[in-house]
């Protein structure tokens, strides 16, 4: 007997196993502080350590263990690290072992060996297929106050952490010539010929150490042990400066035109990631070839009982034996319906594990299977089934065996080691929308119409010898290499034998003895498969949805194929046309970190800062994102307590005296050339190739189906120069029209633009000192009087000493006011230069806040006025479309439906209480009318309190409004209980005449 | 009132020259602002491309690439950005000079529109520096398609970019927007500190 | 998705927007008569199973408009062009 030393690993072989003995490693299972070794993974270290019941299933909280040796692990499921670091579902099968590891059992309370909520296993006649659908269907409020606060505190899975993970991800791009999916024999086969041949390879494996079933069979390539095969190949690849390999690393989606997902486990395999580097990387690989190597996953067969921990998948079994040396067990009975019971048998004896039986469902059994039997000393039972496997919450004690003369024998065990034969890892094949086919002669779906640039190879495509897998792997790497003009020799395929490979499909024990599972994550039985037919869904996407088969992490990746294949029988059809359900990324599951990547916190989005960001945080301006900028939305100074008070103060400054407000960040875009003029004729509603040098207008833009898309300002610069403002939210958008209506409809004008939204720092100096101030900033000789410069001009100036700059007679505020433009890099130097030539006269800078209170005051339509549903005529603005000329959205503006009077139109309104707050969003209703959607007439857009008229003020749209002047009607808000008497009015509520504008 | 305006660099303040990141020896990679570059959008006029080559032969010494290449002349260099479309850089010509004097060269030829103070450029350089960009660059550097004098413009971490390769060592420029200089900061030596990273102070 | 712009090379599509239909023809005229024409420019679009002409813009390259031929069942890019024509 080998196993049982060391004293501290229980069921650790004495020798053997790809891990490395000299380094033991500590960690915590729940309360069991135990040891493993490097090379271990959570799951080999606590079989090592003779821990079987390791999780609680996630319906009927029966106990569970561990299945399988890899991600498709449905049971192992546990919370990994603690605190803010804690992640849950996470399987125990692929967590690399580190020192310090902390893992706890979930799903349990108030612990695993006295679960509890196992009371729900009493329940399970109630709790089968499609009960939540027919029992929570009535009352209605049940559901929220009821059900589902009591299902979730006895159902989920594991505990999400409560405080943000500390740790960084990233994401990353990858190029190559051959991507390899796998790294067992046919993907390390498949990299090393396209990387000999010359071709930049990318070999994706998703265990730390490759090779894959090559460390996990006594098996042999050419003349050395497969491991020994697999690692020399690794080293090889590693050597060739165009490949690179990515360890623990699964592609977990394939998209269109050769683009790849993957997700690479960086640092999940220490504490704590090392300084700087993320936790996870998301890849997104652009492969021009893929060479999907991605192997087969082995499926158990369904008997009474098959949850137990101690029944395990034989190929698992095989791994832990062999590669990290660890006895899942130490009486087993082998279960199969192929030929892998001589290799489990076998190699379970070579570890000293007793197989007390060897159980073949087929009639005839290979010579090698009652070779390896005999030689074990183990009873062969032929033709034979195991109807139950009986044991506690602590595993498997027994196992009921029925030979074929329907004869029973009991058989202590604590392992049963089961083989249902493989199913090819085909899952990434469909992600485009391709049907896997089933092929009986191997009961398994395999690949259908494959992604473009796509090849299988080995088990994947259903070829599951080593030698295929070998052969085919190089062939498919040489093809890949060779395709793209790569003509370097691919070397010699390696070589190895076939192992034998018999199977009769045999998919559950028909005469199963207690509940027998398909789905272990979901707690899917054939008993709910059963009665979903039952029920009437007959087909796979039916069934999945009905019962939740293969809807848990795991995606049902063991239990998927039996399901199938027990709804075939249970609806007498052939596998074949029940269909498939359909596979999705991602692969594994990927925590949502990896997606955000650096995009968290902070840098959610990047964010613009204006040319004054510097100055304005100096100064402790209050900012607000618009768009992806950060403007100042107001300046508090010392002692202001409420924003109110800070943006009244801002607005009667600016009006009193004058104020500054940097207005960089409104789109302006460079247009030139000779057909400049004739270009923004077709794209504005009103005219602009008239427009004098030196002058600027305001212009409209309508979308071509007539509504209004976006307005600013306009200056001519030159004679084919013209230089553009948009609106800050709509200038991305703007430039794109502008670039279509050239490129697509009128690409035979001769017309440049390009953005300079950028180029530009821009500062609005408004309000009656405004002159002196901007004659300060200008170098000597250049007057700004009214009659040199007057209401929109606009011209080049120097700034300052020198600096080339521009300037503009524009007004949003409706005060003398300018706007005052430098070179981006001077920007900060300019606002601070304006503060102190302001200082004489009490300048006042002002944020976005005092900006919207002045611009509703003078009834200019903004971002809420200009929302995609209103039109020219809604905004007062129905004269500047031109009728002379064609433009964007002039056939469409003229339709009678955008020029119904009766349509809503811009007006003011202001309370008929003054002390009354008006708020925006609320509707409009004739004044003695019920508030209700038939008797709306419009609604509230923007409201300000206005300091010069001392009350509230709105702007919205009200159905005949310009008839309506002096009406009193209802802004009605249910939502906030606030309900208005409102007068309406002109949307011009200050100077409506623009005197002001043109002293 | 009239004094000279003080320049601001986009990354004044943010920049910290020194060594950060993973250890202390060599740098991945290293990381500078270029200031008081010229750089300068300039596009063709209708049916004047094959003139605009030769007044830029004529005038700059350089050769205007029909594809998205970096081209070095004697004083400016052109980077393709579209068709039709380049940016013109040069260290020599700073500040607005660089558009004065293409306005006067390529008149009637082309439009010309700075964009010096629109953008800001930050030379990355060394051994890591494919590495780092890979964090965010959705294209490919490797050196048998993306070599020095390759350009591109495209997106990283949701911001534009134009970027060439300047030489082997491996370096390469990248032009961003100046309001995003801050936030392609961050992401920059978010994805170099794993390498370890120094900056070094700015220059053109 | 990947497109293979004229002027960038193949490039992802997170650098591309999708506009729509590039079969459709803006109307010359103004006349009332023409206002079947107008609606089908603005709102009447073909859903073809199979190969579409579509207009996409290389707004984070080189803001070139493109006209891309699409297999709208698999996705597959048959052909790209500059909407507006060689520079």
């Amino acid at each position: 007997m080998t196993i049982g030393t060391p004293t501290d690993q229980p069921s650790r072989l004495a020798f053997g196993g790809l891990i490395d003995r000299r380094l033991p490693l500590r960690f915590r299972f729940d309360d069991l502080e135990l040891t493993g070794y490097a090379g271990d993974t959570l799951a080999s270290a606590l079989i090592a350590n003779d821990v079987k019941l390791v999780g609680r299933s996630f319906k009927y909280h029966r106990p569970r263990g561990i299945l399988t040796a890899g991600s498709e692990e449905p049971n192992a499921l546990v919370e990994l690290r603690a605190g803010p670091r804690r992640e849950p579902n996470t399987r125990a099968t692929t967590i690399e072992l580190y020192d310090g590891l902390a893992a706890d059992s979930q799903n349990r309370w108030p612990s695993l060996r006295h679960d509890l909520l196992a009371v729900n296993q009493l329940a399970a006649p109630f709790l089968g297929a499609g009960f939540y659908y027919k029992t929570f269907m009535w009352p209605a409020a049940f559901w929220e106050k009821v059900y589902e606060p009591a299902i979730r505190r006895a159902a989920g899975l594991g505990r999400a952490a409560t405080a943000a993970d500390p740790d960084p991800y990233e994401k990353a791009f990858a190029f190559c010539d051959v991507l390899v999916i796998g790294g067992g024999p046919a993907g390390l086969a498949a990299a090393l010929a396209a990387g000999r041949a010359g071709a930049r390879v990318i070999l994706c494996d998703e265990d730390f150490l490759a090779g894959g079933r090559l460390n996990a069979e006594r098996r042999g390539v050419g003349d050395k042990p497969a491991y020994a095969w697999a690692a020399e190949a690794v080293a090889e690849l590693a050597a060739m400066p165009d490949v690179t390999l990515m360890p623990r690393t699964t592609v977990y989606g394939v998209y269109d035109g050769g683009t790849y997902a993957a997700i690479e486990r960086v640092g999940d395999h220490l504490p704590v990631p090392a300084p700087h580097t993320p936790r996870q990387r998301n890849w997104k690989i652009v492969a021009k070839r893929t060479v999907l190597a991605a192997g087969a996953i082995e499926r158990p067969i369904v008997f009474g009982g098959n949850d137990r921990p101690g029944v395990m998948l034989a190929g698992a079994v095989r791994t832990y034996l062999n590669r990290f040396a660890a006895a899942p067990g130490r009486r087993a009975v082998v279960f199969a319906n192929n030929d892998e019971a001589a290799a489990t048998t076998a190699d379970l004896a070579a570890a000293g594990v007793v197989v007390a039986a060897v159980v073949d469902t087929r009639r005839d059994v290979p010579a090698a299977t009652r070779e390896a039997a005999k030689a074990a000393g183990a009873l062969l039972v032929a033709e034979g089934r195991i109807v139950e496997a009986k044991g506690g919450r602590r595993g498997v004690r027994s196992a009921l065996i029925r030979n074929r003369d329907g004869r029973d024998m009991h058989l202590a065990c604590d392992l049963i080691a089961v083989s249902g034969g493989w199913s090819p890892t085909i899952q990434l094949t469909s992600h485009l929308g391709a049907k896997p086919m089933w092929d009986e002669a191997r009961a398994a779906q395999l690949p259908g119409a494959l992604p473009p640039g796509m090849a299988v190879a080995g088990a994947a495509a259903g070829d599951f010898g080593l030698g295929s897998c070998l052969a085919e792997g190089h062939a498919a790497g040489a093809d890949a290499a060779e395709a793209l003009g790569h003509d370097r020799s691919s070397g010699a395929a390696p070589v190895a034998d076939d192992e034998p490979a018999g199977l009769a499909p045999y998919w559950h024990v028909k005469d199963s003895a207690g509940k027998a599972f398909v789905d272990f994550q979901n707690d899917v039985s054939v008993s709910d498969v059963a009665l979903a037919v039952r029920d009437g869904f007959r087909i796979a996407e039916h069934l999945k949805r009905y019962t939740t088969l293969g809807m848990a992490t795991d995606q049902g990746k063991t239990g998927n194929t039996a399901g199938m294949a027990v709804l075939a029988e249970a609806t007498a059809r052939p596998v074949a046309e029940v269909g498939m359900t359909t596979f999705r990324p991602p692969y594994v599951p990927v925590a949502i970190g990896a997606f955000a990547g650096h995009h968290r916190g902070k840098a959610f989005r990047p964010t613009r800062l204006a040319p004054s960001h510097a100055w304005a945080a100096e100064r402790g301006a209050v900012f607000v994102e618009t768009g992806n900028w950060l403007r100042a939305q107001w300046y508090p100074e010392a002692g202001e307590t409420d924003w109110l008070e800070s943006v009244t103060r801002e607005v009667k400054g600016t009006r009193e005296r004058v104020g500054v407000c940097d207005v960089s960040t409104l789109g302006k875009i460079d247009v030139q050339g000779p057909d400049a003029g004739t270009f923004l004729d077709r794209v504005y509603a009103n005219t602009f190739s008239t427009l004098p040098v030196g002058k600027a207008r305001y212009g409209l833009m309508l979308r071509e189906d007539g509504f209004v898309l976006d307005d600013g300002t306009t200056a001519r610069l030159g004679e084919e120069h013209y230089f553009m403002t948009t609106t800050t939210a709509n200038a991305v958008k703007v430039m794109q029209h502008l670039e279509y209506c050239h490129q697509v409809i009128w690409p035979d004008l001769d017309v440049q633009m390009v953005s300079v939204t950028e180029q530009w720092a821009q500062y609005a100096i408004a309000g009656p000192k405004a002159r002196a101030v901007v004659a300060a900033l200008l170098d000597p000789s250049q007057d700004v009087s009214n009659e040199a410069f007057p209401y929109l001009a606009a011209g080049p100036v120097t700034v300052c000493g020198g600096v080339a700059g521009r300037l503009y007679r524009l007004s949003f505020s409706g005060e003398l006011a300018y706007e005052i433009g430098v070179p981006a890099r001077y920007g900060d130097a300019l606002i601070r230069a304006i503060m102190t030539a302001g200082a004489p006269h009490g300048i006042v800078p002002y944020g976005t806040e005092a900006l919207g209170v002045m611009r509703i005051e003078k009834g200019h339509p903004a971002g809420n006025e200009l929302n995609g549903q209103t039109t020219a005529h809604d905004l007062g603005f129905g004269k500047l479309l031109s009728k002379k000329k064609d433009f964007i959205g002039r056939f469409m503006a003229a339709r009678p439906a955008l020029t119904d009077p009766g349509r809503t139109t811009l007006v003011g309104v202001k309370p008929v209480e003054p002390g009354a707050r008006l708020r925006g969003g609320a509707h409009f209703v004739p004044r003695d009318a019920t508030v209700s959607s038939e008797n709306d007439q419009g609604y509230l857009t923007s409201v300000a309190f206005s300091p010069e008229l001392g009350h509230w003020i709105g702007l919205g749209f009200l159905a005949n409004g310009p008839e309506r002047y002096g009406e009193v009607i209802r802004a009605a808000d249910p939502l906030r209980s606030a309900d208005v008497m409102v007068e309406v009015c002109a949307p011009c509520f200050i100077d409506p005449e623009g005197a002001r504008l043109r002293v | 009132m009239s004094e000279t305006l003080t320049a601001r660099p986009a990354l004044a303040g943010i920049a910290l020259p020194g060594r950060h990141g993973t250890g202390n020896g060599a740098p991945g990679v290293t990381l500078r602002e270029r200031t008081d570059l010229g750089v300068v959008a300039v596009m063709a006029r209708k049916g004047q491309g094959e003139a605009l080559r030769m007044a830029v032969a004529s005038a700059y010494r350089a050769t205007l690439p029909d594809t998205a290449r970096y081209l070095a002349g004697q004083t400016v260099g052109f980077v393709g950005t579209g068709p039709g479309q380049w940016l013109a850089v040069s260290a020599s010509l700073g500040g607005g000079a660089l558009a004065v004097d293409l306005t006067a060269k390529l008149a009637g030829l082309a439009s010309v529109s700075d964009q010096g103070d629109g953008r800001a450029v930050i030379r990355i350089a060394g051994p890591r520096a494919r590495d780092v960009l890979a964090k965010g660059l959705p294209i490919d550097l490797h050196p048998s398609v993306f070599a020095p004098g390759s350009a591109a413009t495209s997106i990283i971490s949701l911001m534009g970019v134009t970027l060439w390769q300047v030489d082997e060592t491996p370096a390469y420029d990248l032009v961003v927007f100046r309001s995003l200089a801050v936030s392609f900061w961050s992401w920059l030596t978010d994805s170099a500190a794993e390498y370890g990273y120094e900056v070094v102070p700015a220059t053109n | 998705m990947r497109i293979r712009c004229p002027y960038c090379g193949e490039r992802g599509l997170e650098e591309f927007t999708y506009r729509g239909d590039a079969t459709v023809t803006r109307p010359e005229t103004l006349d009332q008569t023409a206002e079947a024409a107008w609606v089908d420019y603005v709102y009447l679009r073909d859903n073809p199973a199979g190969p579409h002409r579509e207009h996409w813009y290389h707004g984070a390259g080189c803001h070139a408009w493109l006209v891309v031929t699409r297999d709208v069942r698999t996705h597959e890019i048959l052909g790209v062009e500059l909407a507006g024509g060689p520079a």
